[in-house]
């Protein structure tokens, strides 16, 4: 812990997966925070849990669906991927993110 | 309230645990694993790798509650807290809300059971699988007209016909007496092809159906029984497939038991094969009823098509009697319910609909109302900031909440109809209709329940918030004027026009009823009670043996201390004669075709029908002395016309007439020897067929009803009557016992039916009408308090305000009378189907109608109108300043 940490910046959570899983195809709970972690740099305080209920609300959006797959500790585990529609939304939630920071950069600088 | 959320939130409990709660207790328990695999790889301990993926992980019960959140639903706390703020409301006001929801209880609960008389008779598929495809094969020698069937032809269609029809049976009903230690009890059955139960789909529960050998000559005695014969007759004998139970004094094995169910409703107990004996098989005798199921993808029309074929081919090569019936095929779906019935019941229904809208029109006008004594506390709410879509959906939520109770409580009392009528169903309903509160009965309750909600909900929400909140706050609202007041004062009036109908509606079934039971029958119905007999084959093999027992029975039954009078006859009195025949007249082509009816020579003494001219049947006439025979004046009008023999009696004629058992027919010259008045044997409205009556000693049937004339207690002389029957012939049941007005009620159930049910719902109709009227009477009287203590303060008398306070009443009556009228005239035309000469502008029916209504309306502003007269101006205006 000898980085300077910051919490996931607010909604961002769900972007986040999105991309993860974009970029790596199906995978486990456990792995999409691990793999948010690592891109990091370790430099994210992320409490590996709270993918848990990121990935229900995802799914109850209808942008990511569960598969059941044997984890590598052979257990019986989820596994998440995009579905069709969400792979139309992450260029959505991306193009979102952009927006708001591009303002939010505006903001900063004229006020 | 507490009680109610603490219910719905166990509730919700119990569907979060379960599957998605143990999923991700797993998906919790692999990602700790997995996490701690990683930093036993880093190096850590396996100790220190447990606590660096926990606390990696984060709180775990904390991210549980927020995966339970994100599954459950959110709104629902919204929901929650608006039922609470509505349920509140209401406990608030506990008089109101129990009448709201009792009268929409009344509605619902008519309607929902109703419902499920229509969904189980019109509606529902009949239950047996692909039950479209089950029909009835009829002959129909003349358009309208339909027969039976005779064996050979059956045959014929059977062995030809299989390219439409998967299984085709014939049946014939039977009664037998089933003889144990206990004695004799008559058991209705029917004699079916083994192909029957092929045709509707049934399996045996308990052993197995017939197989194609059964109704084979030779075949062994065997039985299927009804689910509930077996449980009833055999008090449901787990070794029942071992029993051999003795059946005429055959023993028959039971091969089979049927699943409970449809087959449970009809009177029949048990099947056994119908194996035909040659005397059977001939073409004149037309006795078969052909149920068929048909082959995937062929139409009614198409499978007569082809037996018509059948028909024309044999025709040509046999050379059947130039026949050109046609064949009707007819979905088993539409006979069960006849037009009649189907008539009946949408009558009724319509009624029903009826008292929802006046339930529905009740509520509307006390949630009005309510809301109208809010409009301080809504002013308030408003000025303070509530938004006017927030204050809707509070006053919403708080109808919606009421209606639902309504409608729950509705269901109860459709529950409670349902057991109440169910005797009275199971009698005039077929016996495949099963009338339940199941689901599909339970989601039109639903249905209507929301549909009240919102009828009855939403008007009086949006009229409350869009009221003006400085009038209300000033105070200066009062009096019954305003469009407030209107539009009450139309919803009554309403009610009182839609309850008119309904209440007129049934004063004319009521009328056309009493018209009916005093239908002259022709017949002296008073203390004679009926009974059937039936007499095994084996025991009484030929005629002569029934003849000797028939008139030996006579003797001993009018030996009975009690019984004044005994008669035999083939068909009850007042009942359809099933048995058609044909009279040749020499220099007639055509034959008279007639209504058969064998009696014995008590029957027309003990029913008190007199012979018009010659005389009746005696004792002399028997199997050695010339055939005879009595005609009714029907047929004596009928020879006259086409005959031209004014005067029958003496004349000689040729009458084909059936065999004992065996199916063959006889065509003997007879003589008539007497006329007698005619006796009703069809339903009112219908003219008097012409009959023959026979000696039952000359032409004897197995099958005979016992028609005896007792003293005063009918109840006390049958057990001497069925001793009497048991000196005879011990292993003789009686059955169908049933009093001689009984017997009328059914030939004239069509017609009384509707008139009970509707009677039924006007009673509830008047009731809510009365409700209303004095919910807004009071209500009025509530808001033009000021108004009276000022006109009493200025000197009116307490007459002078019960009068004003009743005109008003009396005016709304009047304008709701006038419109019921008009509904009336307008539904002339349905109700005309069902009424035995009463006209449906019968003058007296109205004239009550409307008489009662205005009373009802009289009684409502009277109760209000003498409170606002005895009320204290100086307190009024004091506490109203």
């Amino acid at each position: 812990m000898s980085k300077p940490q910051s919490e996931v910046p607010y909604g961002t959570l769900d972007l986040l997966i999105l991309k993860t899983l974009e970029a790596m195809g199906p995978l486990h709970g456990y792995a999409i925070a691990r793999r948010i972690e690592q891109v990091s740099g370790d430099s994210l305080q992320l409490s590996q849990g709270s993918v848990h209920p990121a990935l229900i609300r995802l799914e109850q959006e209808g942008w990511i669906r569960t598969d059941w797959g044997i984890s590598e500790t052979n257990r019986k585990v989820k596994f998440y991927s995009l579905t069709r529609a969400g792979k139309k939304q992450v260029p959505v939630e991306v193009a979102n993110w952009e927006k708001a920071t591009a303002l939010v950069a505006r903001l900063l600088e004229s006020l | 309230m507490t009680t109610v959320r603490g219910a719905v939130e166990r509730l919700l409990a119990l569907v979060r645990r379960g599957r998605l709660e143990r999923e991700l207790e797993d998906e919790i328990v692999a990602h700790l694993e997995l996490a701690e695999r990683d930093a036993v790889a880093r190096g850590l301990s396996p100790e220190e790798a447990r606590h660096a993926a926990r606390r990696r992980f984060g709180g775990i019960e904390q991210m549980k509650e927020e995966h339970r959140d994100r599954r459950s639903f959110r709104w629902m706390e919204t929901l929650m807290s608006d039922l609470r703020y509505g349920l509140a409301s209401l406990g608030r006001a506990p008089g109101f809300t129990a009448v709201v929801v009792s009268v929409l209880a009344l509605g619902v609960g008519a309607n929902v059971a109703m419902f499920s008389v229509v969904d189980a008779v019109l509606l529902k598929p009949l239950p047996f699988p692909q039950p479209d495809r089950i029909v009835r094969v009829w002959e129909a020698p003349l358009p309208g007209v339909v027969n039976a069937t005779s064996a050979p032809d059956f045959l014929d269609w059977k062995r030809l016909a299989n390219s439409v029809f998967k299984a085709l049976s014939a049946e014939q009903p039977i009664s037998v007496a089933l003889t144990d230690k206990n004695g004799a009890t008559r058991l209705s059955g029917k004699a079916v092809t083994a192909d029957y139960f092929q045709v509707f789909a049934t399996k045996a529960q308990l052993g197995r159906t017939f197989t194609p050998e059964e109704d084979r000559p030779g075949a062994a005695a065997a039985i299927v029984l009804s689910h509930a014969a077996w449980q009833g007759d055999f008090g449901g004998d787990p070794d029942i497939l071992r029993r051999h139970p003795i059946l005429d004094g055959v023993p028959h094995q039971v091969i089979g038991v049927l699943p409970p169910g449809a087959f449970d409703r009809d009177e029949t107990r048990f099947w056994k094969p119908l194996v035909f004996t040659p005397d059977q098989q001939v073409r004149d005798i037309h006795w078969l009823t052909v149920y068929g199921r048909l082959r995937g993808g062929v139409t009614a029309a198409r499978a007569a098509e082809r037996i018509e074929a059948i028909y024309a081919a044999l025709a040509q090569t046999r050379s059947i009697n130039d026949r050109k019936w046609t064949i009707v095929v007819e979905p088993l779906a539409r006979l069960v319910a006849g037009a009649g019935l189907e008539r009946s019941i949408y009558v009724a229904f319509g009624a029903v609909a009826l008292v929802l809208l006046i339930a529905c029109a009740n509520a509307v006008n006390l949630l009005l109302a309510k809301a109208a004594s809010r409009r301080r506390e809504l002013a308030v709410r408003s000025a303070l900031g509530a938004s006017r879509g927030r204050l809707v959906a509070q006053l919403l939520t708080e109808s919606m909440v009421l209606c639902l109770l309504g409608g729950v409580a509705g269901i109860a009392v459709a529950g409670l109809l349902i057991r109440a009528a169910k005797p009275l169903l199971a009698e005039s309903l077929p016996f495949t209709a099963d009338v339940n509160l199941d689901l599909r009965v339970l989601s039109f309750a639903g249905a209507i329940a929301l549909g009240v909600a919102l009828l009855a909900g939403t008007f009086p929400a949006l009229r409350a918030s869009f009221s003006d909140v400085a009038e209300s706050l000033s105070g200066s609202f009062r009096g019954s004027s305003g469009a407030h007041a209107r539009l009450r004062r139309a919803i009554v009036t309403g009610e009182v026009a839609l309850s008119l109908v309904l209440v007129s509606g049934a004063l004319l079934l009521f009328r056309s009823l009493l018209k009916l039971q005093q239908l002259d029958t022709g017949v002296r119905l008073e203390n004679v009670v009926t009974m059937s007999l039936d007499l095994p084959a084996g025991t009484y093999p030929t005629p002569q043996k029934a003849a000797v027992f028939y008139r030996a029975m006579a003797q001993r039954l009018e030996a009975v201390p009690g019984v004044s009078q005994v008669g035999l006859a083939t068909h009850l009195p007042l009942r359809w004669i099933s048995n058609g025949e044909g009279i040749i007249i020499s220099g007639i082509r055509d034959p008279v075709m007639v209504r058969f009816k064998r009696v014995d020579p008590g029957y027309f003494r003990t029913l008190g029908i007199p012979v018009v001219a010659g005389r009746g049947i005696t004792g002399q006439d028997s199997d050695g002395t010339p055939r005879v025979m009595v005609i009714n004046q029907a047929l004596a009008g009928r020879l006259a016309e086409v005959a031209r023999m004014t005067d029958p009696v003496g004349k000689v004629v040729r009458v084909s007439t059936p065999g004992y058992v065996e199916k063959r027919e006889f065509i003997p010259e007879v003589e008539i020897v007497g006329v007698i008045r005619s006796e009703r044997v069809s339903s009112p409205g219908d003219r008097d067929p012409p009959v023959v009556y026979v000696p039952l000693a000359q032409a004897p049937s197995p099958q005979v009803k016992l028609v005896i004339r007792t003293g005063a207690e009918m109840a006390a002389v049958m057990p001497a009557i069925r001793e009497a029957v048991r000196d005879i012939d011990p292993n003789l049941p009686l059955g169908d016992v049933a009093t001689m007005e009984q017997v009328r009620d059914r030939t004239l159930s069509g017609a009384s039916r509707p008139a009970e049910l509707i009677g039924a719902f006007a009673a509830i109709a008047v009731l809510l009408a009365a409700i209303g009227l004095y919910g807004v009477l009071s209500h009025t009287v509530t808001l033009q308090r000021r108004e009276i203590g000022i006109r009493m303060a200025l000197g009116a008398r307490v007459p002078d305000v019960l009068l004003h306070v009743l005109r008003n009443a009396l005016g709304m009556v009047a304008v709701g009378l006038a419109f019921g009228l008009l509904g009336t005239f307008a539904l002339t035309r349905v109700m005309k189907n069902l009424l035995f000469e009463v006209s449906p502008l019968d003058p007296v029916a109205l004239t009550i109608g409307c008489a009662s209504m205005a009373l009802i309306g009289l009684l409502a502003g009277f109760l209000p109108a003498r409170r606002a007269a005895s009320l204290d101006p100086v307190e009024t205006l004091r506490e109203e300043g």
